[in-house]
């Protein structure tokens, strides 16, 4: 029984509604029609001829090694970058989740990463692991062994795992620790009388109570990992070496901006936004549940 | 001050859903009018419509002589009291009270001084300056009214206001608010689900059921005589006993056998041999000797509330409850079998069908 | 505490301490580059502790002293870039999706649900994957190195729309009833009343939105090309590839520090807002 008129304004909230609107219009869903329809084009370089070709975009897509290439390092660097992200932050949140002391200083401490661009951290890392001058190169070289993130792709994939991942800590840690907090005291104190140690109290009762927020967690981060980590990879390895760290966003950019392959790019556009929207709609089926709940 | 008049209004939802039938009701001016009934008997839904929160789907009201349908709610000089108080939480009490008075363009003096006044009616002076969150349930209570108060509207529009306090301050409130109605004079709609708020403030009540009107009239009236089964057992704590019975000549049988000779009745004829719902009060059967006995009620459970006492149990060869009122000073045990006559007087029957009432 | 186990208080610190040096260790690593000569990164080690440079490398890189940062234009100059985009980025933003947000919440009109459902559909459509066709947009509109290129495409944002309608919905309807008896019009009511009630909302999303859009990288490299409207995000890795060979990592690390500086600041010094900002997008 909710059409309770709060307001009965004919015109008014399409005035409110309009910048909003407009901006979507133009800069998301017309562009988000030109990938579709573009996808579905070759076109020369230059835009002199275009042809319309129907999924051969996509087939050929999928019949390319490098694509399919692109596809395994995007899975392996947004799990690493989640899971690591996450476990950290978890061991974090989990310790200060009971400090007293102290515990406001920690908290200032650990979350100003946040504020960090992805690129910038990505620099500084590269940076420390640089093979000649880098401490942590050095670091691994006076443990025995010769780093060098140039031409050894595992460690190239280290490096902007890392990068990506340091930024990310902060904002796990957030949600964890207020997760934790948000569990009653009393819950902890039953299964401390009913004999459990701090260790598996966390194992077999905060972990369990936390696990919508790691699941909420694990979407934003692999959408962050898929995404927001451009800056990282063009600002370090470039793709590279080989193809070993060129995940799906950058080879978009590349074909399109470098490449100037307009059609394939569309098409690998097209594909992103169905990730993303299966990414979203997980995600949203999760708040929904948690509402209802 | 004005009458309010509601007549034939209808309330159809988008969704279908038919809120509220065909009410029809004349308010008098300066009467309190309560109604009350079940959630969802379209009681609220009729305030909100006096007061233009919602729109009528047909019919007129009138305020004074005034058509009001398409008048905004500011436009129809009503204030009202909400349920959570609806207080704005970053204004102090002051400007909430005044925040009505500086839409309408008074100046600052003006304004300052009628909520000074209203504030000194309802001893909140001392708050002016606080916050909502700053104060107790009772309090923000009456700074809800005071924003009512000092709008000096026609029309008091109350919606289940004192539902959110504690039961001692709801009967401080409930005494506060009557005093207040009668010091002002000012017409009063009052919306509740609570039958004894009903009672006590009430000059007429309306006792609403599924969207319709069951029964208008003053509170005792409506206590003496209901109109439908539905009256009977929605006014009065605890409820009315009910029990299928059948007239036969001058006597009622009762669940099949309990028989109680009937006053002398004109239509007692008329319904010779006819299903029917047998109606007392538990504070209507008394306890009494043997052979005056109508039932007999084996106590189950046994309620001692000091002045009276309530005894819960069921008639032998039934297990439909009953419940009977008892002065405090007698002492029961469970078990106890109790011969109980039923006052004469006060006994209700209702049609079984149509759940209307048949006695005089 | 449930139990006093001092041993394992003191893991707990020492755990935490131990997550501040490695997570904190990036920051020192450029503080302390940025105060060095280019020569400590040419062989050996890193440097690891503060040298002379410091107000120097600054200096340099402010000014863009000699061409320093290898374009036309002085790192102040881009953070004045940046931090034009980032504001505009996070009014524009709150603006737009309150005014959204309120339509949605308090109004019933036709098309109210498409209208919501377009917002949602942002969600789905970031600009890294739709990259081209945005360009060509922006491009056709003449917008290509300008403010408004930099800025407008990215103010529509559902998250933000959401947030205000989540907590305009928890905004007992009573209290726009009782408003609307005061004799309060829609707008009267919405500066009267919401934004007062909004402050700490709209506060936590400044404070990620000034971030987003302080951060952006990937859109002000592709739309422009002018260096008067670089930003100091993109800058650093135009350094990276200017030096060839010998890459000049105090100033670069110097420009780091810069384009990390006003976020962290907002960050800490906003710290409240924040965080609960952020908790609250969970929901």
């Amino acid at each position: 029984m909710h059409d309770n008129v709060v307001f009965n304004n004919k015109v008014l909230p399409y005035f409110l509604l309009a910048p909003q609107l407009v901006i979507t219009l133009v800069f998301f869903i017309w562009p988000a029609g030109q990938a579709l329809y573009q996808s579905f084009l070759i076109e020369d370089a230059f835009g002199f001829s275009r042809e319309f070709v129907w999924l051969d975009n996509f087939i050929y897509l999928f019949s390319d090694d490098e694509y399919w290439n692109s596809i395994r390092v995007t899975f392996v660097f947004s799990g690493l970058v989640a899971f690591s992200g996450m476990a950290v932050a978890l061991l974090l949140a989990a310790m200060a989740d009971r400090v007293i002391k102290g515990a406001t200083t920690y908290k200032t401490l650990l979350i100003w990463p946040y504020a960090v661009a992805p690129v910038v951290a990505a620099v500084i890392w590269w940076l420390m692991f640089n093979p000649s001058i880098g401490i942590l190169a050095f670091l691994s070289w006076t443990l025995g062994h010769q780093w060098n993130h140039y031409v050894n792709a595992n460690e190239a994939m280290a490096v902007v795992v890392i990068a990506s991942a340091w930024k990310q800590i902060s904002y796990n840690f957030i949600f964890f620790l207020a997760g934790m907090q948000a569990i009653p005291r009393s819950l902890i104190e039953a299964a401390a009388i009913d004999g459990s140690g701090p260790f598996k109290r966390f194992w077999q009762i905060v972990f369990p109570l936390l696990s919508p927020i790691a699941f909420f967690l694990l979407v934003v981060n692999v959408v962050y990992a898929f995404f927001e980590t451009f800056g990282v990879i063009h600002a370090t390895t470039l793709g590279g070496p080989g193809n070993a760290t060129r995940t799906l966003v950058y080879k978009v950019y590349e074909d399109g901006f470098v490449g100037l392959d307009m059609g394939s790019s569309a098409a690998q556009s097209v594909i992103l936004m169905i990730l993303v929207i299966t990414l979203t709609i997980i995600q949203f089926k999760f708040i929904e549940r948690k509402v209802q709940y | 001050m004005a009458t309010v008049s509601l007549r034939n209004i209808k309330k159809t939802y988008s969704n279908g859903f038919k809120a509220i039938h065909n009410l029809n009701l004349e308010i008098e001016d300066g009467e309190m009018i309560v109604l009350v009934g079940p959630s969802g008997c379209g009681k609220s839904t009729s305030l909100r419509m006096v007061a233009g929160l919602e729109a009528t789907s047909e019919g007129d009201l009138y305020i004074g002589d005034k058509r009001v349908n398409d008048l905004e709610p500011s436009e129809r000089d009503i204030a009202m009291v909400f349920q959570n108080y609806a207080l704005y939480p970053h204004m102090s009490v002051a400007r909430n009270m005044g925040y009505g008075l500086k839409n309408q363009g008074l100046p600052r003096d003006e304004i300052r001084r009628k909520v000074e006044k209203a504030a000194r009616v309802l001893e909140i002076e001392h708050l002016l300056d606080n916050k909502p969150k700053q104060l107790s349930g009772g309090q923000r209570q009456r700074v809800a009214m005071g924003r009512a108060i000092v709008r000096n509207p026609k029309v008091f529009l109350f919606d289940e206001p004192l539902s959110n306090l504690d039961a001692k301050l709801r009967v401080q409130m409930r005494i506060e608010i009557k005093r207040l109605q009668q010091e002002f004079a000012t017409t009063a709609i009052y919306v509740t689900h609570d039958q004894v708020e009903a009672m006590t403030l009430a000059d007429r009540l309306v006792v609403m059921n599924g969207g319709k009107v069951e029964q208008v009239g003053p509170p005792l009236d409506l206590y003496e005589k209901p109109e439908t089964q539905f009256v009977a057992g929605f006014l009065g704590s605890p409820g009315m006993n009910f029990m299928p019975a059948r007239i036969q000549g001058q006597a009622l049988l009762v669940q099949g056998d309990h028989r109680i000779d009937l006053p002398d009745m004109a239509e007692l004829a008329q319904w010779d041999g006819r299903d029917i719902t047998f109606g007392v009060r538990p504070e209507h059967l008394e306890a009494c000797s043997e052979a005056e006995a109508d039932f007999h009620l084996k106590v189950d459970i046994i309620e001692p509330l000091g002045a009276d006492t309530l005894l819960y149990g069921h008639l032998p060869g039934s297990d439909s409850l009953m419940i009977a009122e008892q002065p405090g000073k007698r002492r029961y045990t469970r078990g106890d079998v109790v011969p109980l006559r039923v006052d004469r007087e006060r006994l209700h029957l209702f049609d079984a069908e149509t759940e209307q009432r048949l006695n005089e | 505490m449930i139990e006093n186990r001092p041993w394992l208080t003191a893991v707990r610190h020492l755990v935490l301490i131990l997550g501040i040096i490695v997570i904190g260790l990036p920051i020192w690593i450029a503080l302390v580059a940025s105060t060095n000569t280019s020569a400590s990164f040419v062989s050996g080690v890193m440097p690891m502790w503060f040298g002379e440079e410091g107000l120097n490398n600054f200096r340099r890189v402010l000014t863009n002293e000699g061409r320093v940062l290898g374009v036309g234009v002085s790192a102040s100059w881009m953070m004045w870039n940046s931090f034009i985009m980032a504001m505009v980025i996070a009014i524009g933003k709150i603006t737009i999706s309150i005014l959204s947000a309120f339509a949605i919440v308090y109004f019933r009109f036709p098309f109210r649900r498409t209208c919501f459902w377009m917002i949602f559909i942002t969600l789905m459509l970031p600009v890294e994957v739709r990259i081209l066709p945005t360009y060509e947009v922006v491009a056709s509109l003449g917008m290509l190195n300008s403010y408004a290129g930099l800025t407008i495409p990215l103010i529509a944002s559902a998250t933000a729309t959401f947030l205000f309608r989540q907590f305009f919905l928890s905004i007992p309807d009573s209290l726009a009833e009782a408003a609307r008896i005061d004799g309060a019009g829609p707008m009267k009511f919405f500066k009267d009343i919401l934004l007062p009630l909004s402050v700490n909302n709209i506060a936590a999303l400044f404070v990620i939105l000034f971030i987003y859009g302080w951060n952006q990288y990937l859109w002000p490299l592709l739309i422009t090309t002018d260096e008067n409207y670089y930003t100091i995000v993109m800058v650093i890795k135009r350094l990276m590839t200017a030096g060839e060979g010998n890459v000049p990592w105090n100033i670069i690390m110097t420009t780091t520090v810069l384009a990390m500086l006003p976020p962290v600041v907002v960050v800490l010094v906003m710290q409240k807002f924040f965080v609960r900002g952020l908790v609250e997008q969970e929901k």
